[in-house]
């Protein structure tokens, strides 16, 4: 898959930058672009977010992982932040509820949040079909700008094979 | 002296207050952030892996606060049984409308008035008085399941002689009709969950002797039909009491199935009311009390309304719509017809009410309406209220 991917780059990139496979193919693909495109690397916390940061470390998005999603159920509501709003890794931006649950989505690294994915208001459902699909039609949760801690912070992250090990344990 | 002497020692101490509540003489100049509940909570020891604790407080805000922080605060290991009635108040989900869920019309004429809580955690209204018993359990997240301490009430009623009562698919517990009697399968008892990494939260109601018709009263809005509400909806279900019991009854009960659970034989301890004062729980209090808590959160909702008086010729009509989101009102319209009421009018209220900083709960629409209504002769569809109007409680647009 990985070696398709690369033979079809630059110009399907873009179609390439979807969940399951793609973020390990990218620091490869980002090799051919000029540097100022962004690639993203992306990382798990424990409490089951995932942080997608932009290749020059300034921005990046937050959502709830596929594991999460899966073990929630129905989202039946996103409570999703206020923007601008600054936060420390650890401290709440939202909340999902589902099956008469409700769940904090913790941001996992000190960021500002920026914007957030108001679809998720009107289509909670979309956080279950595409928790970690960062499109517009994807069930992401906010759009952040991380100073210099939230980078360190987003180091001590786990990538996606520590993050499979993490769930499976 | 480390937690658990100075827990021995307790244990020592103890004295009987009632079948199945113990409470820890103490000296009344025990600092209330090291209080025996305190200690007990927060110990670090595995020997206190399984606690159980009853309140003795009726204050809904103050139970409700003592059990989060015994979900953010207890062992990560344990495993914690708490049980609490609270005087009657409406609860309401944390996602839900309260103008959609409560009669606060209701609530307001009752004497004593019950209390609105917004919970933290998910789910539907529900009504609480003292023939009602909450009960929580807090347990590890990796151990987290829906339905297995419904299961456990549900042996416990049948410990105390309650056939038909099981947990059907919505993880509520009910009772199924007498064979011979007939009618609805019947909820008895309605569950909700907090759940956070390591520590999840499983609360539930268990109605034994409640005063049912205040529970639909309290729960029947008349502004339901013209709100259209994101969040959640309560699905309202046909209810009855267990009756043949009493409440400490049915606590002994769920104390007795939770330890056959969970092995450790302690005893349950009493939490008082004074608890509360701890700045913690005092804190998680103040917040459940904020009006910003209770209707601020509301998720985004759209009021419309449309009256016409068809009695008058030209025909008064009137109607409105506005759109509520974090505390602020968004959209907002308003129009107002008839005979003598100069057309300028609508758009001198939409703007005043636009302008209003205050949240949109804490707006007096009548003040409002009215000072305007004062520069206008004859205003008839509201010329009845014109009476009270000399403050105006904020300033419009164009002023």
């Amino acid at each position: 898959m990985a070696s398709i991917a690369r033979s079809l780059r630059p110009c399907a990139s873009r179609l390439i930058v979807r969940p399951s496979q793609p973020y390990r193919a990218l620091p490869f693909a980002a090799r051919a672009f000029s540097a100022s495109r962004a690639a993203q690397v992306k990382r798990y916390s424990k409490d089951h977010e995932w942080v997608e940061m932009s290749a020059d470390n300034k921005t990046a998005m937050i959502g709830i992982s596929e594991y999460a999603a899966s073990a929630l159920g129905d989202v039946v509501y996103v409570e999703l932040p206020t923007v601008p709003m600054e936060v420390a890794a650890g401290d709440s931006i939202g909340a999902v509820e589902s099956v008469k649950s409700a769940s904090d989505i913790i941001s996992p690294i000190t960021c500002k949040v920026t914007a957030v994915n108001s679809l998720l208001e009107e289509k909670p459902g979309s956080i279950n079909q595409g928790p970690e699909d960062d499109s517009a039609a994807g069930g992401w949760v906010a759009k952040v700008v991380v100073p210099e801690a939230g980078v360190k912070d987003f180091e001590e992250l786990m990538d996606a094979e520590k993050y499979k090990e993490f769930t499976e344990e | 002296m480390s937690p658990s002497t100075s827990l021995t020692i307790f244990l020592r101490t103890r004295i009987r207050h009632n079948a199945f509540c113990n409470t820890y003489k103490r000296s009344v100049h025990t600092s209330i952030l090291n209080s025996p509940f305190i200690q007990r909570a927060t110990s670090p020891t595995t020997g206190t892996n399984t606690q159980i604790y009853i309140s003795k407080s009726r204050n809904p805000y103050i139970n409700l606060s003592i059990e989060h922080y015994l979900l953010q605060n207890t062992h990560a290991d344990s495993t914690i049984l708490f049980l609490y009635i609270d005087r009657p108040c409406v609860v309401i989900g944390r996602n839900q409308n309260p103008w959609v869920e409560v009669n606060l019309r209701y609530l307001e004429r009752e004497h004593p008035q019950p209390d609105l809580v917004r919970r933290r955690s998910g789910g539907g209204a529900v009504f609480h008085d003292e023939g009602n018993v909450n009960y929580s359990v807090i347990c590890p997240t990796a151990k987290f399941d829906r339905d297995i301490h419904a299961e456990m009430v549900v042996r416990a009623l049948k410990s105390l002689g309650v056939e038909r009562v099981r947990v059907n698919e919505r993880h509520d517990i009910v009772m199924d009709p007498d064979e011979k009697d007939g009618g609805p399968v019947r909820k008895i008892s309605g569950s909700a969950y907090k759940l956070t990494r390591l520590r999840s939260m499983h609360h539930g109601t268990c109605l034994i002797s409640s005063y049912l018709h205040d529970i639909g009263g309290s729960l029947r809005s008349a502004a339901k039909p013209y709100i259209t509400a994101r969040g959640v909806d309560s699905v309202p279900s046909p209810i009855r009491n267990v009756g043949s019991m009493s409440t400490d009854e049915f606590m002994g009960a769920v104390v007795d199935e939770f330890q056959e659970m969970y092995g450790e034989d302690t005893k349950p301890f009493c939490v008082e009311e004074q608890e509360g004062k701890h700045p913690v729980i005092k804190k998680g209090t103040d917040e459940l009390k904020s009006e910003e808590w209770i209707y601020g959160q509301t998720p985004q909702f759209t009021f419309d309304i449309t009256r016409t008086n068809t009695t008058h010729n030209p025909v008064h009509s009137f109607s409105t719509t506005f759109t509520a989101r974090n505390t602020k009102i968004t959209d907002f319209t308003f129009t107002l017809t008839g005979l003598n009421i100069p057309p300028e009018l609508s758009q001198t209220i939409t703007s005043s009410i636009l302008a209003s900083p205050a949240p949109f709960y804490t707006i007096n629409w009548t003040d409002h309406l009215l000072s305007h209504a004062s520069n206008t002769q004859e205003l008839d569809p509201i010329s009845n209220m014109k009476r009270v109007n000399e403050n105006q409680k904020f300033p419009s647009a164009k002023e």
